[in-house]
């Protein structure tokens, strides 16, 4: 009894589900259609007014009232003609058409998109609000930001922040209860111009270690001077790592002014720090680096000796110096090291 | 006595049936959960904010290569086609038989040059380095045969950069797929120390130079079955487990570790047969030892393309050794089960693996013979059979049906409406011949880990399908 009991609710439950995949199938299949439909009708706008913007866009011409999109279809094909345009191409003017279009006619859309239940659909139009600068839509952005939103949409809160109210941006960055990851600052930072940036960088101490680890990555590829002083102080630091990423950066800057800041952190503990230092004196000339260099091309430490090794090959004069190095040194493993170098400079012509 | 016998056994699988049929519910549940957040969030957007050097971190690509004179090419313009800031390629000459060398060096223009090799693990001996005068950041390796781990160990040895990919001769990626992959590492800061892609299959897709552009539904019908396959795997199993750390299987034919983590493991393990999995858990373990807070993570969207077998005979021989593999990942790390000191991996993914992955098809072919008994030996036992029979049909039709529906909807993958009811229908058909056939191999596979047998199942390659139409 108690087991075709079970043979029952097993076959109601197997009918139940069954009867449920069923519905939902038949969803996704309306769905699917509906998609198809909509993209047709995006289709469409791209292909009927491809040309009347690039006419506005690139030859300066006036827009016909026809462009103007009057549902999700057209607003998406109008995202994608603005996006491809900004991907491409740079320009001042073009990026400011497209920021005055999209403040009066796309706006409304994206104020409803980010009303939206799904999370995705509220991305989305935070992606379109930073690419296309709208900047009419800060106070609704105010209201947003105040509701539940999840750490993504705070991210892109902060990234357009940074492109349209950088003075925002900086009061954010003081008082941001969430943690992202470096990386996730170092996207910020790099939209932020060089004045902006240097504010940022003033406060170092002020921030928690992931923004200090992006701020000196960003230092080192805006490729600025003016940051060079400022990573040179940080090798005073205490931090170990904040020591060797400033030591990176300043490689990455690849700019040598004097190398007697450098000189100390040739005999230093770390052989991370050891390493930065034989990839650094690669920018300087071999003739003030080469006592240096010999003794790390001795070091305990592979990396470092192959590093020293590298570095004193690039040089000019590098082959010579290191055929002197082989005759004169004691160093079995270090002589070898040299010989192969060497080859391979020679294999590699 | 038989009927006490037959009421026992009839319980036991029903009460395991039970067990199966509720974990699979609750990952699935969780992978929903997860992949709803993500339906019809722009793609496009995430995976650009990758593209910059700036933001990644360089990989080295790996391709072991033994006799792929009819795959390797193909494997490495895919790879040549890869939209990530810094790449080098390194393919692996395990000591092929074949022309693979000779392919590879006439196709790239290799030339060999000298380099030093630090030696991190111990392998073969290398015969020769070459790079390519094409694409200079394309090197191969001409080595000694020493089976597929060892091949990847001499990649990593000889690899310039922190994370690595290794990638089956045979498999063929999406040109975003790096940059997927090494989302999660990317944004982590390196507590991501693993990811791995979702594996696809190529059978039926079109693609030209590497790069797929098209994908129809193949009309074999074990092809199909093996795509179904894959979806349940997915959405009931790596992406949940994923989410709580506890993954041990991340596909060998795409996936990206971090260098310094892999050799202080001490690289692959020769002499496995599953050496993809046995890295993941000796990572684990590692990470567990020495009480890190790192992750390894699989991703739900990387697509690789992989070819899956046409015949019974290849499929019969990848199973087998599937199994056996992870018997063997399982047995060499026994002592983890349970084991408090490996946290939610000891008690919950080793659990799993044994009991629904591995030891699953002996359960579940007792099933099967019982359904037959039952039917000879009367009337007495044919609640617990029917009992049975409904519970297999849950557990294969419902989920397969399930996950065909759900990929459907949130990997915003399109497959035409006909697809996707063609690939309903054979669901149905797959209690009866498919999931018998699989657990019979697997037991196979069982059985040849006890023999201490080792089979390396080659398969026979026989190009993409659709390649020449791009040619």
């Amino acid at each position: 009894m108690m087991i075709e009991l079970k043979i029952s609710t097993l076959l109601w439950i197997i009918a139940v589900l069954l009867f449920m995949l069923l519905l939902f199938l038949l969803y996704i299949i309306i769905q699917h259609n509906k998609e198809g439909r909509f993209n047709r009708r995006r289709d469409a706008y791209v292909e009927a007014y491809t040309g009347d913007w690039y006419d506005f866009l690139i030859r300066d011409t006036d827009l016909s009232a026809s462009v103007i999109p009057h549902n999700k279809a057209q607003v998406t094909a109008v995202e994608r003609i603005f996006l491809s345009y900004l991907k491409n191409l740079q320009h001042p003017e073009i990026e400011k058409k497209i920021q005055d279009f999209a403040n009066v006619y796309l706006k409304d859309f994206y104020i409803e998109d980010l009303k939206s239940r799904l999370w995705s659909i509220r991305m989305n139009a935070l992606y379109r609000i930073a690419d296309f600068k709208i900047n009419s839509l800060m106070d609704n952005l105010e209201s947003f930001e105040k509701r539940n939103i999840s750490k993504e949409e705070y991210f892109q809160l902060f990234k357009i922040y940074s492109v349209l109210q950088p003075s925002k941006f900086l009061e954010k960055l003081d008082e941001v209860q969430i943690t992202y990851s470096e990386s996730e600052y170092r996207r910020l930072f790099i939209l932020l111009s060089d004045n902006i940036f240097t504010q940022v960088f003033d406060n170092f101490y002020h921030y928690d270690k992931n923004i200090q680890f992006a701020i000196i990555d960003t230092a080192a590829v805006k490729r600025n001077m003016l940051f060079i002083s400022k990573l040179k102080e940080l090798l005073a630091d205490d931090s170990l790592e904040i020591k060797i990423r400033a030591l990176k950066g300043l490689y990455e800057i690849g700019i040598v002014d004097e190398i007697e800041t450098y000189i100390p952190f040739v005999s230093s503990e770390v052989w991370e720090v050891r390493l930065m230092v034989a990839k650094i004196f690669r920018y300087a000339p071999l003739s003030y680096t080469y006592t240096y260099l010999e003794q790390l091309i001795q070091d305990e430490n592979w990396w470092v000796r192959s590093q020293a090794a590298k570095t004193i090959i690039e040089d000019r004069h590098g082959v010579e110096m290191l055929q002197q190095f082989i005759v004169s040194a004691d160093d079995q493993f270090a002589v070898e090291l040299a010989q192969e170098t060497i080859m391979r400079r020679q294999g590699g012509k | 006595m038989v009927d006490y016998i037959m009421k026992f056994f009839g319980s036991l699988i029903i009460f395991y049936m039970f067990i199966v049929i509720a974990s699979y519910c609750i990952m699935l549940t969780v992978a929903l959960i997860t992949m709803r957040k993500r339906y019809r969030l722009d793609p496009s957007e995430y995976d650009d904010a990758h593209i910059d050097a700036f933001y990644s971190k360089p990989i080295s690509l790996l391709v072991p290569a033994y006799n792929e004179e009819i795959g390797v090419v193909d494997t490495v313009y895919s790879l040549l086609n890869l939209r990530y800031p810094q790449t080098e390629i390194i393919i692996i000459n395990d000591g092929s038989t074949d022309n693979t060398l000779e392919t590879v060096i006439k196709h790239f223009k290799m030339k060999p040059i000298e380099q030093i090799i630090k030696m991190d693990i111990p392998t073969k001996q290398v015969k020769q380095i070459y790079q390519s005068e094409i694409y200079p950041n394309c090197i191969l390796v001409d080595k000694e045969n020493g089976g597929k781990a060892d091949a990847l160990n001499v990649g990593i040895n000889i690899s310039q950069y922190p994370y690595f990919c290794s990638i089956d001769g045979d498999s063929i990626l999406d040109e975003k797929s790096l940059l997927r992959v090494m989302k999660p590492i990317i944004l982590s800061d390196g507590e991501v120390i693993a990811a791995g892609g979702n594996v696809r299959i190529a059978n039926g897709a079109k693609m030209q130079r590497g790069s797929v552009y098209e994908t129809n539904l193949p009309s074999n019908y074990l092809v199909v079955m093996q795509i179904i396959e894959y979806f349940r795997a997915f959405l009931m199993g790596r992406i949940a487990l994923s989410r709580f750390n506890l993954v041990l299987i991340i596909s060998g034919a795409f996936s990206v570790f971090s260098k310094k983590w892999v050799v202080e493991a001490g690289g692959y393990a020769a002499n496995v047969i599953g050496e993809d999995m046995e890295l993941v858990v000796k990572l684990h373990r590692l990470l567990k030892e020495k009480g890190e807070k790192k992750r390894i993570e699989f991703v739900p969207d990387p697509v690789c393309w992989t070819e899956a077998p046409q015949t019974l005979g290849v499929l019969r021989r990848q199973r087998r050794r599937w199994h056996q593999g992870l018997l063997e990942s399982l047995w060499k790390h026994k002592r983890m089960t349970l084991n408090p000191k490996y946290g939610l991996i000891g008690f919950i993914s080793f659990p799993y693996f044994w009991l629904i992955e591995c030891l699953g098809p002996i359960i579940e072919l007792g099933g099967y013979i019982y359904l037959i008994f039952a039917f000879f030996l009367g009337n007495i036992y044919y609640e617990i059979a029917i009992t049975l029979l409904l519970l297999f049909v849950i557990y294969g039709v419902i989920f397969s049906i399930a996950s065909i529906i759900f990929e459907a909807w949130t990997m915003n993958s399109h497959p035409s409406t006909r697809e996707l009811l063609r690939m309903t229908a054979l669901s149905f058909t797959e209690i009866f011949w498919y999931r018998p056939l699989t657990l019979i191999w697997r037991l196979e596979g069982i059985i040849n880990f006890f023999l201490g047998k080792s089979d390396w199942g080659n398969m026979k390659r026989q190009g993409i399908a659709g390649k020449e139409e791009g040619a």
